[in-house]
């Protein structure tokens, strides 16, 4: 199924067509990676909305890449209960380990690592979402084997 | 009666209550959960048979049930295990909430982040439309993007309207006009997974348990300095030190308690010498802080509190929707006025200011996000106003690099404008 | 108003009763009473209680102040603004000081000083000094989100009303918001021009300086200017609009709301091309045709020599082309010179307006109100008559259907709008419509008929014309005019540019504008609408020389547009005084007609796999809109426009290059996707359309 088709599929779920902004975005974030301009352009043409619209939606959510990542995204929750659990020194160990700095990729273009609010794993600090699956309880010295494992999935 | 688990216990025989429900009337059911007087969990309180109950069932449009499913709060992640542990006991809390209500779609707004929940419950979803038990209701699991804000009913109807998910001004209330302009019933996912439980045991012994101003069991989240952190369900009234020491082994490495903010991050904290308070809505309202999303956040004496402040603040200005003036532009304000006490070269003075700016925020933002950004900031200023002087007079930090926050990183900017230059005020 | 549809409430202590379901804003404007306000505008939608800035204490409500733009008024309310309370103060002061916590107070350059909302409401409610001391958000500044808007968002307060605007009322979903929070920020998609045909109102919303005109930057201070309230004289709606004008210069326009024609709202051809008044090849001084293509200037007494001599040589062998861009008095005051002077009764004239449509005559604004709007137009009414788009629009968002084709069933109260007058008046009998809007291709096509039939009864005698007189551009533009033309042996024109008379003719007398003469004009709804000079033109009024030119005829033309009015009027406007056509002027009661009409032909439908071509004049187009350079842009730029259908069933999408022939003629362009196309129709401008027949194939 082209794209246009797909979304217009996931349309018919809601009662109005816009409904599916965000599910179509997604969808072809997967497709692109992240969200080039032309990726608001399918949308807005699937869905009978603008560009404009679309890169406003997308810029309020911060799941919506606008600018190109990584293969994967490595995020670290820093938020209160993980901070008080020793969250700034797991992003210590994953900066020095990628080489780069939170809100950067790699100069391989594998992995962007950026640190991020609360993922609701307060309870099993510190919360590390590697595409979005989440590992729990990590510690600094864990870091070198999840990295070691992005690197090889 | 006592209550044990209603939330994470083991599921019984799946569906049971929906056959019950639907022999009853509509009437008849909200009536039942008005009787129930179980009290939403999602952190505002409000009595979910009496919302059910606003719900304009006269009204010519569709009516529409949706789960507020964005569990976002600092310190909450109640929402996530009993979808990812008992999916089946929400979808059953939903198809006896619509029919209530009159509704045949139903929606169920998890947050983006939780993707391995939401394969879970869409799984669930699925299963449970096979069996037939579905009848003419629809369930849409939906799922956000990354925005707190969308916790918000009426920015989670935006959203889920496809939208920029900024609150609305109530009235109009959801009941009335919600999602599609349509009467909208919207629950969280606790409150809605209570239901079947409140058929099973009827209203009037539903209503025994827990206290008498809030029925029934709540799990309560505890995080941050505490042995056993995770998920407690416990019946309402419990006192908050049993559920610190008792259930989570209390204070690790010999620390002592320094502050608990009791309803997730955006709640006044308490001090040590308040921990006997029973956790319900009433006692906690008492001590002039909220239930809120029964989600500790327990803090030890290595933190500072400004730091504290400041990761909390920014936090608040990262997910303000940017619609209100006051919340805006305010908790930016907040930010660079607590960076400047905590490297040390703020005045007396700025912390009066920051009181101030805080106060001028408070009551005055469209939705509650602004209040969330200022209640802990002046409860801890109220309570630890001596370590901000202290900032102040040491001229920096007094924890000299030993917080437990020292270092706190803020979020990696998601979108943001490129500033051309930095030009002084 | 009996009881059960009023309120009754309190305000600052005053008691004040308010019609049922009116907001808390407009019912203390009824007790005399101020709420401020920044994003409040109820020609946006439903309020949005963003700014904050109306916060009030009110009674009964929660023990905090409440954003009094998003409450309605009920009995027994008691409001206290920030006069009578302090709680109220202090939040309206409050709101100032975070609005202006990133605000650059650049007002000493900033266009907005002196006619500024912020500026005002700082000075009545805000704080008097400031307490943020760090760096304020910073933005790369003013960024040109097109030739006419500049954006300064450090200035920006997000009151949102410009993207409300863009959103639901123009509904071109190009101006939006970016971002959230702090970092949020208005944009367009990429930077890319906001290409729309309201985008200009958005400058008039704004409520500080973030969106400006590039034309007006840095024209004009605020104390320096004049407004002088007319009406725009560009299309048949006849918007009402104030020209903003200094030192005799018009350099801005503006809308003055009129709420039954344009609420508001002006197009951008309207609010920009003015500056057409000062193009390079304006004609100043009479001109004498010297060689093929030039001319060379007279003397305003040479040129009354001239003139008379022709028009005695020609006698009642003249035509006049009159295009509909003329007063009525300078329509009648012209008759009356050929007519009764010379006999010279033949006249090529607008399109006429059946009479029978006079009795659906109703406001614009009847159609937001109906509960469906039939459409009967192949060419699309935004080019047409731009602000009736957005009133149809308007009734889609009340929940009225609009339909593109003859309903099948009967529907009460549905309202009619038809570019052609014969179907118009034919289906608005049909239909038993409540009301029926025919659109003239031509500003005052009706006034000019109108006064043309009044200046005499005479009928023309048949025969060649010897001399053919070409009334405005729009005329000399006209193929079939100048055809005509071709035909007579010397051709008078009377115009603005001398491009449009080039090769044309032999003579050319220099016109006004319609900013610059005084008058009356008929718009689309039948209303009599006031034109004003708002400033002197280069040439004096035709009806200056009109009036000179008739007395060497023995025919009385009174220089002056009041006296000519109330000529004209006595017969056919009822004898009304140039006085009562006021600055909002009123639309004249319905007129039952007893014509009997014809039914219309049923619509052409394409045959075969072609597709049906419909040539239109965009709205971008004409005279004046090719001399202002900032509308360049919204010129159309080679586009097709097709229904979606049709767009899928050949596998073109959006933006596509196409290929479209026509019996051996073929032409490049780029595929539009409209959705309120009818499927089998296609739309090309006029220009683009050139040499292809009724019949066309799309391919990519």
């Amino acid at each position: 199924m082209n794209f246009a088709d797909e979304v217009r599929e996931i349309a018919k779920q809601y009662p109005d067509a816009r409904s599916a902004t965000l599910p179509a975005l997604r969808l072809a974030q997967e497709r692109h990676g992240w969200l080039p301009p032309d990726a608001f352009r399918e949308v807005a043409d699937a869905l009978g909305l603008t560009p404009a619209y679309c890169k406003a939606v997308a810029s309020f959510y911060d799941m919506y890449h606008l600018e190109p990542v990584g293969e994967h995204l490595v995020e670290v929750c820093t938020n209160l209960s993980c901070a008080l659990s020793g969250a700034q020194k797991v992003v210590d160990a994953f900066e020095s380990e990628l080489g780069v700095r939170a809100g950067e990729t790699t100069d391989d273009g594998d992995i962007t690592f950026r640190t991020v609010e609360c993922l609701g794993g307060c309870g099993y600090p510190t919360v590390v979402a590697v595409d979005n699956r989440y590992r729990q309880f990590v510690k600094p010295e864990d870091v070198p084997s999840i990295v070691e494992m992005v690197r090889g999935a | 009666m006592a209550l044990k688990e209603v939330l994470l216990a083991p599921e019984g025989e799946r569906y049971a209550q929906v056959a019950k429900a639907r022999a009853m009337t509509p009437d008849a059911l909200i009536a039942e959960l008005q009787a129930a007087n179980l009290r939403g969990r999602g952190g505002a309180g409000f009595p979910m048979g009496r919302k059910a109950s606003l719900i304009d069932r006269g009204s010519a449009k569709p009516k529409y049930l949706v789960v507020n499913a964005d569990e976002s709060e600092p310190g909450a992640f109640k929402d996530r295990q009993v979808m990812a542990e008992h999916p089946h006991r929400l979808i059953e809390g939903c198809l006896i909430a619509a029919h209530a209500i009159e509704a045949k779609d139903i929606f169920i707004y998890i947050r983006g982040e939780y993707l391995a929940v939401y394969e879970i419950l869409q799984a669930a979803v699925d299963d449970a439309r096979a069996t037939g038990i579905f009848g003419d209701v629809e369930v849409t699991v939906y799922r956000g993007a990354g925005a707190y804000i969308c916790g918000e009913e009426t920015a989670l109807l935006d959203s889920l309207e496809g939208r920029r998910g900024q609150p609305r001004p109530r009235p109009p209330f959801p009941p009335v006009q919600g999602l599609y302009n349509a009467p909208t019933q919207i629950n969280n996912v606790c409150t809605i997974a209570t239901v079947p439980t409140i058929l099973e045991l009827g209203a009037e012994e539903f209503a025994k348990t827990g206290v008498e101003s809030s029925p029934g069991t709540a799990i309560f989240s505890i995080s941050g300095n505490v042995v056993s952190p995770g998920n407690y369900e416990l019946e309402l009234g419990t006192p908050m030190r049993e559920l610190i020491y008792d259930h989570a082994g209390g204070i690790p490495d010999g620390r002592t308690l320094k502050a608990v903010i009791p309803g997730g991050s955006s709640v006044p904290a308490l001090t040590p010498d308040q921990i006997d308070v029973p956790l319900d809505y009433d006692s906690l309202a008492q001590l002039g802080t909220f239930f809120g999303a029964a989600s500790l956040i327990v803090v030890d004496d290595r933190c500072c509190m400004v730091q504290l402040a400041l990761r909390s603040t920014k936090f608040y200005m990262h997910e303000s929707c940017g619609k209100c003036t006051p919340c805006r532009e305010g908790t930016r304000w907040m930010v660079q006025l607590l960076e400047k006490i905590e490297a040390g070269d703020a005045e007396h003075s700025d912390i009066d200011l920051l009181r101030s700016v805080g106060d001028r925020i408070l009551g005055k933002s469209l939705c509650a996000l602004g209040d969330f950004a200022v209640y802990p900031v002046a409860s801890y200023i109220k309570h630890w106003g001596d370590e901000f002087a202290a900032h102040v007079e040491h001229g920096g930090c007094p924890f000299e690099g030993s917080s437990s926050l020292e270092g706190i990183v803020a979020p990696s900017d998601a979108h943001t404008h490129h500033p051309v230059a930095e030009v002084p005020a | 108003m009996s009881a059960a549809e009023t309120v009754t409430l309190t305000v600052d202590g005053v008691e004040v009763t308010v019609p049922k379901g009116i907001g808390l804003v407009e019912a203390a404007l009824q007790a005399g009473i101020e709420i401020p306000v920044f994003c409040y505008e109820p020609r946006l939608g439903p309020p949005v209680g963003a700014c904050r800035m109306c916060l009030c204490e009110v009674a009964p409500g929660p023990p905090k102040p409440q954003a009094a733009c998003t409450l309605t008024a009920a009995d027994g309310m008691v409001v206290k603004t920030a006069k009578t309370s302090a709680m109220a103060a202090e939040a309206q002061n409050a709101t100032l000081e975070f609005i202006l916590v990133n605000h650059p107070l650049d007002c000493p350059v900033c266009d907005k000083g002196g006619e500024c909302p912020l500026q005002d409401l700082t000075f009545r409610y805000g704080p008097g000094n400031t307490r943020m001391e760090f760096q304020k958000r910073t933005f790369e500044k003013p960024i040109p989100i097109s030739p006419t808007i500049a954006l300064d968002r450090e200035r920006c307060i997000l009151c949102y009303r410009c993207t409300r605007f863009s959103e639901s009322v123009a509904e071109d979903g190009q101006l939006v918001a970016v971002n959230r929070g702090a970092s949020s920020m208005i944009a367009t998609f990429e930077d890319e021009p906001y290409r729309a045909p309201f985008s200009g109102n958005v400058v008039e919303l704004c409520p500080v300086g973030a969106l400006t005109s590039t034309q007006y930057r840095f024209e004009a201070r605020p104390w320096e200017i004049q407004q002088v309230p007319t009406v725009c004289g560009l299309c048949p709606v006849g918007c009402n609009i104030s020209a903003t004008t200094r030192e005799g210069k018009v350099k801005r326009i503006l809308s003055r709301n009129h709420p039954e024609v344009d609420e508001g709202w002006l197009c951008d051809k309207g609010r920009f091309a003015y500056s057409h008044l000062r193009a390079d090849d304006r004609i100043e001084d009479p001109l004498r045709k010297v060689s093929a293509h030039r001319f060379e200037p007279l003397s305003w007494g040479d040129a009354l020599d001239e003139v008379e001599l022709l028009l005695r040589w020609a006698g009642s062998s003249i035509v006049t082309a009159l295009s509909g861009g003329e007063t009525v008095e300078q329509a009648y005051g012209l008759a009356k010179l050929l007519r009764e002077g010379l006999g010279a009764h033949a006249a090529v004239m607008p399109e006429p307006v059946p009479d029978a449509l006079d009795a659906f005559r109703a406001p614009l604004s009847a159609i937001r109100d109906a509960p469906a709007v039939v459409v009967l137009c192949d060419e699309p009414v935004v080019e047409r008559a731009p602000v009736v788009d957005l009133w149809i629009r308007a009734a889609r968002r009340n929940g009225a259907r609009v339909l593109t084709e003859i309903p099948e069933e009967r529907i009460d109260g549905v309202v009619l709008i038809s570019d052609d007058a014969d179907r118009c008046a034919w289906f608005a009998r049909d239909l038993g419509a409540a009301a029926a809007y025919y659109l003239p291709r031509t500003p005052n096509g009706r006034g000019v008929v109108d006064a043309w039939s009044a200046a005499s009864e005479g009928e023309p005698v048949d025969g060649e014309p010897k001399l053919m007189i070409v009334s405005r551009d729009l005329a000399a533009a006209d193929p079939s005019v100048r055809a005509l033309a071709e035909r007579a042996e010397k051709v008078i024109g009377i115009g603005m540019f001398e491009a449009s008379f080039r090769g044309l003719a032999d003579l050319v007398l220099p016109a006004t504008s319609y900013l610059e003469r005084d008058g009356t004009t008929v718009n689309l709804e039948g209303r009599l609408q006031r034109q004003r000079r708002t400033v002197v033109g280069p040439c004096p009024d035709e009806l200056a020389w009109i009036a000179k030119l008739a007395e060497r005829f023995g025919v009385a033309v009174s220089p002056y547009a009041s006296t000519t009015f109330e000529e004209v009027a006595g017969r056919c406007y009822g004898g009304i005084s140039f006085a009562d056509v006021s600055d909002q002027a009123s639309l004249p009661a319905r007129a039952e007609s007893a014509a009997e009409l014809a039914p219309p032909p049923s619509t052409r439908v394409a045959e075969g796999p072609g597709l049906r071509l419909v040539a239109y004049t965009p709205l971008f187009s004409g005279a004046a809109v090719e001399r202002t350079p900032e509308l360049a842009f919204l010129r159309p730029d080679g586009e097709i426009e097709l229904a979606a259908d049709d767009a899928r069933a050949r596998g073109i999408a959006n933006g596509d290059a196409v290929t479209v022939r026509s019996n051996g003629t073929s032409r490049a362009l780029r595929a539009r996707i409209v959705r309120d196309l009818a499927p089998g129709v296609t739309r090309i401008p006029r220009d683009d359309a050139e040499g292809l027949h009724e019949t066309v194939e799309v391919s990519k």
